[in-house]
């Protein structure tokens, strides 16, 4: 692989593209040639990099441009052609046609697609171009989010892609995980699997306090800092759409149902109600009459938005000290033993993440250790594996699994008791990200 | 020295953590701390109940400020909470500002000497992040002549060592372009190490010499005088825990592991001094010295004494750069170069990673953080590793004798150990 000294990026106006821009500048010390629709929005995308890394450093290297008048000039001096445009193969493909041409040979082409093909994406390319053809998934903020699937097909060169993880890694700083060209790869599709389900749970739960019941279920003793549906509401209903229907169509694992986008999610997004970016979704912040803040949810059955209620629910609000006193086993026996409805939901989802995260091993990832790294820097959860050490190691975990009718999952089944589980402690400490 | 103390190992928690935002305390973060560390010792609860049992343990916990940050003070009976093996186990709490963990490290020391006790575990810790910084930075103000150095003053500490600054650059006529682009390399040194250390604050954020060197502006903002924000240690939580013992208690030990007592590394010497408390008094009465701070110089010659060593044969330095002034003094304390020749050292890459005399290869409190009352016990962890060779990714090549300074105040508590096989 060539040194990477100059970087072209498609789509630099955007956040994703913008703070990956900023990445690459800094951390890389490239020449980056910001890339647009126009150079005015490339102009824009530059102002967004600096203020994403906090450094003015990094402008003299910033070039902006148009993908009119630039591309075929920045593609061909550059080493890494990163395309972040949008989600679609209508988009992507004609673009990669464009940069098939400009390219130099031994130059590496990625795309940031969380979902598409990356073999079909990589067909634009000859065979110099396949060979060098990758999915860098960056995740957003890139500055805050340090994760990158680094997604390799059947046409890579293993001597290529270890010294592209190796610069993704030790010069960038990223922490890569290793993926197959799987559909929407290995954070997405866990992190997604859960949300829709939680989604789903949310309507069928609807008259019990739907979106903000199941959010209050899943808090931070769950191991994550933003519950589930905040989570849909901050990515947009519309990416969420677009990531589950791409795995509700691609996908035929024992999960498969649960990628169904729910009808009131298609009602929302029908309303432009798209969530946070466009100021109501799943949930709205308001103001009440004496100025207060004060933050709705969406009711699914009422079709109006409803103050989020204080949940009493006693074994979570336990749950909650236990972690607050670093003890998480204790917290996990709370979960385990405890009574009602909630509980039962409770200990549904955390079996369902375990066991679905742990059940792509083998065919999207080579190891627990990239799904467990890919939910802990994508997403701040807390990894599958430090879970089953929590809820006191493999056998009892295959038992809460087993109770929630669903598939245990091999690497489970085959682990040796009295050991960790986790094994990623001395990188990532997964008791911080339980909160209390 | 003659009765040897042995380090047997420890460990520290994740300093880029905020205990607070994950809804938790300094207790939980106390408990992680001790339970970590005995667990990578191979401490016991039943060997501790032991050893109590016979008078031969006590428990040494280094904390600045408890008080303000989370309104608890008595820490040194708080090990009673992680576990009952600790009930009666004598423990105290020992402060002496940003050194309270190196006082902590002396008290055990002594007390293994004198035989009183045959292990102590030591811990430091301190949560900071529980206020807002300019709270923090009022109660960091306590560790100066607070009524006269700090009183209304907006980050007292960046001040005073922005003042070290300015006094090393007067002092020995340096060019100050030269002189604070050495800082700046000093701070990218650390951010640099710190990239390696997978227990480091600043591990993913990005530093390099040009945004270091880029003083003033919105990004890198002046907080101290000529000092920037890329000059200063960050606001951390943390806490890390060593665990002490002499010879008594070190060969049962290794024993017991199957190992032999020389896997283990002695403290071969120490220092302790203390500088006038004001920042004005230090400058007035060093005035004529050869060394701007000759009670942090004089600590680290004590240190070399008792060792019977010098800087010739340390191979690995752990220093206090609460700023990069105080590391940039403590080259010539240390007497890698003659004072005032300092950021010869510094660019000619001899405190780097693979240089010569390679300083804080953990990433120091400037890359890897300074959870103040923790700081002195971190770095005699650090120590402990680079000349037990199990640094991991920071590993100095080769590292036998280590050196730490941790110092309390502007320069004022000054602790030097020497640590090696």
């Amino acid at each position: 692989m060539r040194e990477i000294k100059t970087v072209t990026v498609l789509g630099a106006n955007g956040t994703m593209g913008a703070g990956s821009a900023a990445i690459v500048a800094a951390f890389g010390k490239a020449k980056v040639h910001m890339l647009a629709r126009d150079v005015n929005k490339a102009k824009e995308g530059i102002e967004k990099a600096i203020s994403s890394i906090k450094t003015d450093t990094i402008r003299p290297r910033l070039i902006p441009g148009s993908y009119d008048q630039d591309l075929e000039k920045a593609v061909s001096e550059s080493d890494w052609v990163f395309e972040l445009v949008a989600e679609s193969y209508e988009v992507k493909e004609p673009i990669n046609k464009r940069i098939a041409k400009a390219r130099k040979p031994g130059t590496i082409v990625s795309t940031v697609s969380s979902g598409l093909s990356i073999a079909r994406l990589a067909d634009a390319f000859d065979e110099d171009g396949k060979k060098h053809y990758y999915g860098t998934h960056f995740f957003n903020p890139p500055y805050k989010m340090i994760l990158c699937e680094l997604v390799t097909h059947a046409g890579n060169d293993k001597k290529v892609t270890k010294k592209l993880g190796e610069y993704l890694d030790k010069t960038l700083g990223r922490a890569v995980v290793y993926t197959n060209d799987t559909p929407a790869f290995a954070g997405n599709r866990i992190g997604f699997q859960l949300i829709n389900e939680a989604a789903i749970k949310a309507e069928e739960y609807s008259d019990k306090g739907g979106i903000a019941l199941i959010d209050a279920i899943m808090s931070g003793y769950t191991g994550r800092a933003m519950a589930p549906l905040d989570t849909a509401d901050f990515v947009g209903l519309d990416v969420h759409k677009a990531i589950v229907n791409n795995l509700y169509e691609m996908t035929k694992d024992a999960a498969h149902s649960t990628f169904k986008l729910p009808g009131y999610f298609q009602k929302l997004i029908d309303k432009g109600d798209l969530g946070r970016k466009s100021g109501q979704g799943l949930y709205k912040m308001t103001k009440t009459p004496d100025g207060k803040k004060e933050k709705l949810y969406y009711d699914i059955k009422g079709d109006l938005f409803v103050p989020v209620p204080k949940f009493d629910i006693p074994f979570i609000k336990e749950a909650n000290r236990r972690i607050g006193e670093a003890d998480y086993i204790g917290a996990m026996n709370i979960v385990k033993e405890a009574k009602g409805l909630e509980a039962d939901i409770a200990r549904y989802f955390i079996a369902r993440y375990v066991s679905y995260s742990l059940s792509l091993v083998g065919e999207v990832v080579d190891s627990k250790e990239m799904t467990d790294l890919a939910m802990g820097t994508g997403f701040n959860w807390a990894p599958a594996s430090a879970f089953v050490d929590f809820l006191g190691g493999p056998k009892e975990t295959i038992s809460l699994i087993t109770k929630a009718k669903l598939p245990v999952p091999e690497v489970l089944a085959k682990a040796k008791a009295g050991k960790p589980f986790y094994q990623l402690k001395d990188i990532l400490d997964a008791r911080s990200l339980f909160k209390g | 020295m003659k009765d040897a103390v042995y380090v047997l190992g420890g460990e520290q928690t994740d300093f880029q953590r905020n205990w607070t935002k994950e809804g938790k305390t300094f207790m939980s973060l106390f408990r992680e701390a001790v339970q970590d560390g005995l667990e990578k010792v191979g401490l016991t609860p039943d060997e501790i109940k032991k050893l109590n049992k016979q008078n031969r343990i006590g428990v040494f916990v280094g904390n600045f400020d408890a008080e303000q940050y989370a309104v608890q003070g008595h820490l040194g009976a708080f090990l009673t909470e992680v576990d009952p093996c600790f009930f009666g186990v004598p423990g105290a709490r020992y402060e002496a500002a940003c050194a309270s963990g190196s006082v902590a490290l002396d008290a055990a020391q002594t007390k293994l000497r004198a035989k009183d006790y045959d292990v102590a575990i030591v811990v430091g810790m301190e949560i900071m992040k529980t206020v807002s910084s300019s709270v923090g930075g009022d109660f960091l103000g306590t560790a100066a002549y607070y009524e006269k150095e700090a009183k209304g003053v907006q980050f007292p500490f960046p001040k005073l060592f922005g003042k070290l600054a300015d006094v090393l650059l007067e002092r020995y006529k340096l060019d100050e372009k030269r002189y604070m682009g050495a800082l700046a390399e000093i701070s990218r040194i650390n951010y640099a190490n710190a990239k390696r250390n997978p227990k480091a604050q600043t591990r993913s954020w990005f530093m390099n010499n040009e945004h270091a060197n880029s003083r003033g502006g919105e990004f890198n903002m002046a907080v101290g005088g000529r000092l920037a924000i890329t000059d200063c240690s960050q606001v951390t939580d943390g806490a890390a825990l060593v665990v002490l013992a002499n010879k008594n208690y070190a060969e049962e030990f290794a024993k017991k592991k199957g190992t032999k007592l020389s896997a283990y590394p002695k403290i071969k010497g120490w220092g302790h001094r203390v500088a006038p408390i004001t920042f004005e008094s230090k400058v007035a009465e060093s005035k004529g010295d050869k060394w701007v701070l000759p009670w942090t110089r004089q600590t680290v010659k004590d240190a070399f004494d008792r060792s019977g060593m010098n800087t010739k044969d340390i191979d690995v330095f752990e220093t206090h750069d609460c700023f990069t002034s105080s590391e940039y003094a403590a080259i010539s304390a240390f007497g890698i170069t003659q004072p005032g020749k300092e950021h010869e050292a510094i660019e000619d890459g001899v405190i780097d990673f693979h240089g010569k005399k390679p300083i804080n290869p953990s990433g120091g409190l400037i890359g890897a953080g300074h959870p103040v009352g923790a700081s002195g016990v971190r770095m005699m962890l650090d120590i402990y590793k680079q000349v037990t060779g199990t640094a991991g990714d920071y590993q100095v090549e080769g590292a036998k004798n280590g050196l730490m300074l941790n110092i309390g105040g502007s320069a004022t508590t000054n602790y030097v150990f020497v640590v090696g096989k």
